[in-house]
């Protein structure tokens, strides 16, 4: 296990270091949602905003998240507003059920985020399709959503030991 | 009942409205915002358009740094694997470039009449007003196939400005910001391109399919059957988006439904060039000012013009060296075409000498029978006083001569 002096400057990179990697995946050519391999993407982003927003991590500022999906949309084409509405809406059921979970139970967690993934993804697909009358591939978003869903466990794990190792 | 109620009322209200020790704002605020870009965005106003504009430059200008180190890795890899298949690329360039450099003369000329033809029917002519632009960012959504390049309205682009990969159509600008701009690929679900196709002059409408590939539509049913497989497909420059007659790809049928390749390779485009629109400039007399401003415009030739000058040095420093190997091929030729007429005549004047000597071998010939002839019949022929003939060396008496001769031969 990686061990930091606390005050180390390292320590305090390492600290922010998943709106580091938020803000990295949402302004790099590269991403996730878009890896061009047909019927497998997912949306990166989702699933680290839920996870840490779910363990109310210290450092995960909703304003810093905010602006994450302005750029995101800005990166993408997408209207003003979209993602970041899509990352507050995570923000908001991720905090609904810190607050109504006494005991954490990772299956009950897992299929609590397919409903908002679900939920998400129905939103952008309405407001894209109706509002700003995008010509939009719904395999795509069924595809997404399937994957994003499946890939929450494997890097629940992985962001559970980073968590450890600041928490630590 | 009623205390489940007042929990979930209580987490809801928590989840909106509660800030932690380190968040400056709620959810709710935030969300608040959101909806309210969106619609703002939705409706198009002037503040929002303008904040819109700067967030670009500053996302779109980062995303290009923050994507150094992986295009670096990308560009690597791409390097690696052209080295190790560097010869085997060399060959087929070389063989390629022959054939080019063939083709290239008679594109010339079909280019100078098309541009004649077009000119005739006062269509949309071919232009050099492109400029060039750096691909800094290629987004690559499923659903909005994208690109953003590093010239915008400082450039003078518009939106609906045509954007070319080589001399292919790549597709157009839908977002314009100061110094960089969004482009449509023909490759998005969005887009429409009125098309031509030939053999045939079927006029049709292709629709990006999200790959990098495009669909057929409305085109009359019964035409359907009558495109060929790898026919060629132009734009054909109807409704006025797109210019007319630049290449857009090759038809590829599947499965009965009519495909389109485009020439262009959208996830490959490093460069690109715009097509934009000519500034008009005033004569000297109706402004003074001009005259300065276009010493300015003279004395500032950006980078980009001169990447695209030194294109064309180049282009034509390739058709100089085919040219002048078409003189010297043209010269060798020239030569052996001489060696080869002075061989005809000295043949020729064989051919006369031996003839002649023929001629003179017949004539010999022909004395000599005479004279064999004259040696057994000269008695018979010969005029005596006691005999009836002719008299020596006259051509009846050679008749005689022959006649006797042949009646005994007979």
């Amino acid at each position: 296990m990686i061990k930091f002096k606390k005050n180390n400057y390292l320590y305090k990179i390492y600290t922010w270091l998943p709106i580091i990697i938020l803000y990295l995946s949402v302004l790099n050519e590269f991403d996730f949602n878009y890896l061009n391999i047909e019927y497998f993407s997912f949306n990166f982003p989702l699933i680290l905003i839920f996870y840490f927003s779910l363990k109310a991590y210290l450092n995960f500022d909703y304003l810093l998240v905010f602006f994450a999906g302005l750029i995101n949309d800005t990166v993408i084409g997408l209207p003003l507003g979209l993602s970041s509405l899509s990352y507050m809406i995570v923000c908001i059921f991720a905090s609904y059920l810190r607050n109504i979970t006494i005991r954490p139970n990772l299956i009950k967690d897992w299929f609590y985020f397919l409903f908002v993934i679900s939920l998400i993804n129905s939103i952008n697909y309405s407001v894209l399709f109706i509002f700003f009358s995008y010509d939009l591939d719904i395999m795509f978003y069924i595809v997404n959503n399937l994957f994003t869903f499946l890939l929450y466990i494997p890097l629940n794990f992985i962001f559970k030991n980073y968590y450890k190792a600041v928490d630590d | 009942m009623a205390s489940s109620r007042d929990d979930f009322i209580i987490a809801i209200r928590s989840a909106f409205l509660k800030k932690s020790t380190k968040q400056k704002f709620s959810l709710l605020t935030l969300v608040s915002i959101s909806i309210f870009i969106i619609i703002l965005s939705s409706l198009d106003f002037k503040a929002v358009k303008y904040l819109k504009i700067g967030i670009n430059e500053i996302v779109y200008r980062s995303t290009f740094f923050v994507s150094v180190p992986e295009n670096f890795i990308k560009n690597s890899y791409i390097r690696i694997y052209q080295y190790s298949n560097f010869y085997k690329d060399y060959e087929n360039k070389v063989s390629e470039l022959e054939k080019f450099k063939a083709e290239n003369i008679s594109s010339e000329i079909i280019k100078s009449e098309n541009k004649e033809l077009k000119e005739l029917i006062e269509d949309f002519t071919l232009t050099q007003n492109k400029i060039l632009a750096k691909v800094i960012v290629d987004h690559k959504s499923p659903f909005l196939k994208t690109i953003i390049i590093n010239k915008g309205s400082a450039d003078n682009i518009k939106i609906g400005t045509n954007v070319y990969d080589k001399s292919y159509l790549v597709g157009r600008v839908i977002e314009v910001n100061y110094k960089s701009s969004r482009v449509l690929l023909l490759s998005d679900l969005n887009s429409n391109v009125p098309i031509s196709i030939i053999p045939g002059d079927i006029q049709a409408i292709i629709i990006g399919n999200g790959d990098n590939s495009g669909k057929i539509k409305y085109t009359k049913d019964n035409l359907y059957e009558t495109i060929e497989n790898q026919s060629i497909a132009y734009t054909s420059g109807t409704g006025s988006i797109f210019k007319s007659g630049i290449p857009v790809g090759k038809i590829k049928i599947l499965n009965q439904d009519v495909y389109i390749n485009f020439y262009s390779d959208f996830t490959q485009l490093k460069y690109v060039f715009a097509e934009v629109e000519p500034e008009i400039k005033k004569s000297p007399f109706e402004d003074p000012e001009t005259e300065i401003t276009d010493q300015s415009e003279k004395v500032s030739l950006n980078n980009t013009e001169k990447i695209k000058i030194n294109l064309l040095n180049e282009e034509i420093e390739i058709l100089n060296d085919s040219n002048s190997k078409l003189i010297e091929e043209n010269k060798t030729l020239n030569s052996k075409t001489n060696k080869l007429n002075q061989q005809i005549l000295d043949l020729e004047n064989k051919v006369r000498t031996q003839a002649k000597k023929i001629d003179q071998n017949n004539i010999d010939q022909k004395e000599l029978e005479f004279l064999k002839l004259n040696l057994i019949y000269s008695s018979k022929c010969q005029k005596t006083v006691f005999k009836k003939g002719f008299k020596v060396g006259t051509q009846e008496y050679k008749d005689c001569i022959y006649r006797k001769g042949k009646q005994l031969n007979d």
